[in-house]
């Protein structure tokens, strides 16, 4: 129960923020597919470069783990790809759909119904999966600090500089 | 004519601050930020009025359950929180087709309907293939 109001608590403080950072809108998103407007990419890239620092000094004081998936090219590679056309054509994903939809944007609930139809179809074809591309390239719980046999504070500070980098460019070009 | 601003927050501190959020979630119920399978439960939830021992014998559904836990109360509190800052800014707004897809696609809502419900059910299903 407490799990349950700490999940509504989180995710309305965060539904909050993507809402004030204009960046649940179709438009938007599409603009990013498209490389004409960057909003969401600055959006994300300092949520990560500010969660990464943080998460990893939670690990190293013990006060928190990792939640690492394995690495599955094959699906990976292969989900990657059709969620992105999908991505494409709806313009939402699946939390900002919701949000998305509490801003007033009801096509956002041909996306809800879509996804869950979407959900229901893997299910039954998972067992299929199972057998075939989730088997394929399966390198297991892979972190970039693991794959390079560095510290991850070799690779946070080197992330966090080439974000801000890329920030830079995208405001020099009005993206 | 006037237009009214709809700027909202920088997105550099709207994004660092939902960072913030993250660590917080992450420090005090070890929980990390995600979506889709709370879509799967859901469908799984629905399935299971139909014929519940089929959706039981599921092994998809035995390995995400069609119950409410944390990330689904998450994807609610989305909607909410969404809610919350779009009435109280004023950029709250009924719309059935986006500006840039009716600039594009002009104004059918059924038309954008097709489209929105198609490419969320191919999203979905490569979502959850390449597991979230």
């Amino acid at each position: 129960m407490t799990m349950l109001v700490y999940g509504l608590i989180t995710g309305v403080l965060f539904g909050f923020l993507l809402q004030k950072g204009r960046v649940l809108r179709y438009d938007r998103q599409l603009g990013a597919l498209r490389l004409l407007d960057m909003t969401i990419v600055k959006f994300m890239f300092s949520t990560v470069v500010v969660g990464m620092v943080g998460v990893y000094l939670l690990k190293d004081f013990g006060l928190a783990k990792l939640s690492v998936k394995p690495t599955l090219l094959g699906a990976n590679i292969l989900g990657g790809l059709i969620f992105g056309i999908g991505w494409g054509l709806l313009g939402y994903c699946p939390g900002t759909s919701a949000g998305a939809l509490g801003e007033g944007r009801w096509d956002a609930v041909w996306g809800i119904l879509g996804m869950l139809v979407g959900a229901a179809l893997y299910a039954e074809a998972f067992p299929f999966m199972k057998k075939t591309v989730l088997t394929w390239g399966d390198l297991g719980k892979l972190t970039l600090p693991d794959a390079l046999g560095v510290s991850p504070w070799v690779i946070i500070p080197v992330f966090a500089v080439a974000a801000v980098g890329l920030f830079t460019w995208f405001e020099k070009k009005g993206l | 004519m006037k237009v009214k601003s709809d700027d909202g927050w920088s997105p550099y501190v709207a994004g660092a601050l939902s960072g913030v959020v993250l660590i917080l979630s992450v420090w005090i119920t070890g929980k990390f930020f995600g979506a889709s399978t709370t879509f799967v439960r859901s469908a799984g939830m629905v399935e299971r009025v139909f014929n519940a021992q089929r959706v039981a014998a599921m092994e998809y559904f035995v390995r995400e359950l069609p119950q409410i836990d944390w990330q689904w109360m998450f994807v609610l509190g989305i909607f909410l929180g969404s809610l919350i800052s779009a009435v109280t800014s004023g950029s709250f707004r009924v719309q059935a087709v986006p500006d840039t897809w009716e600039r594009r696609f002009g104004p059918s809502r059924a038309k954008r309907a097709a489209v929105a419900f198609i490419g969320a059910v191919v999203a979905m299903f490569g979502a959850r293939l390449a597991d979230g």
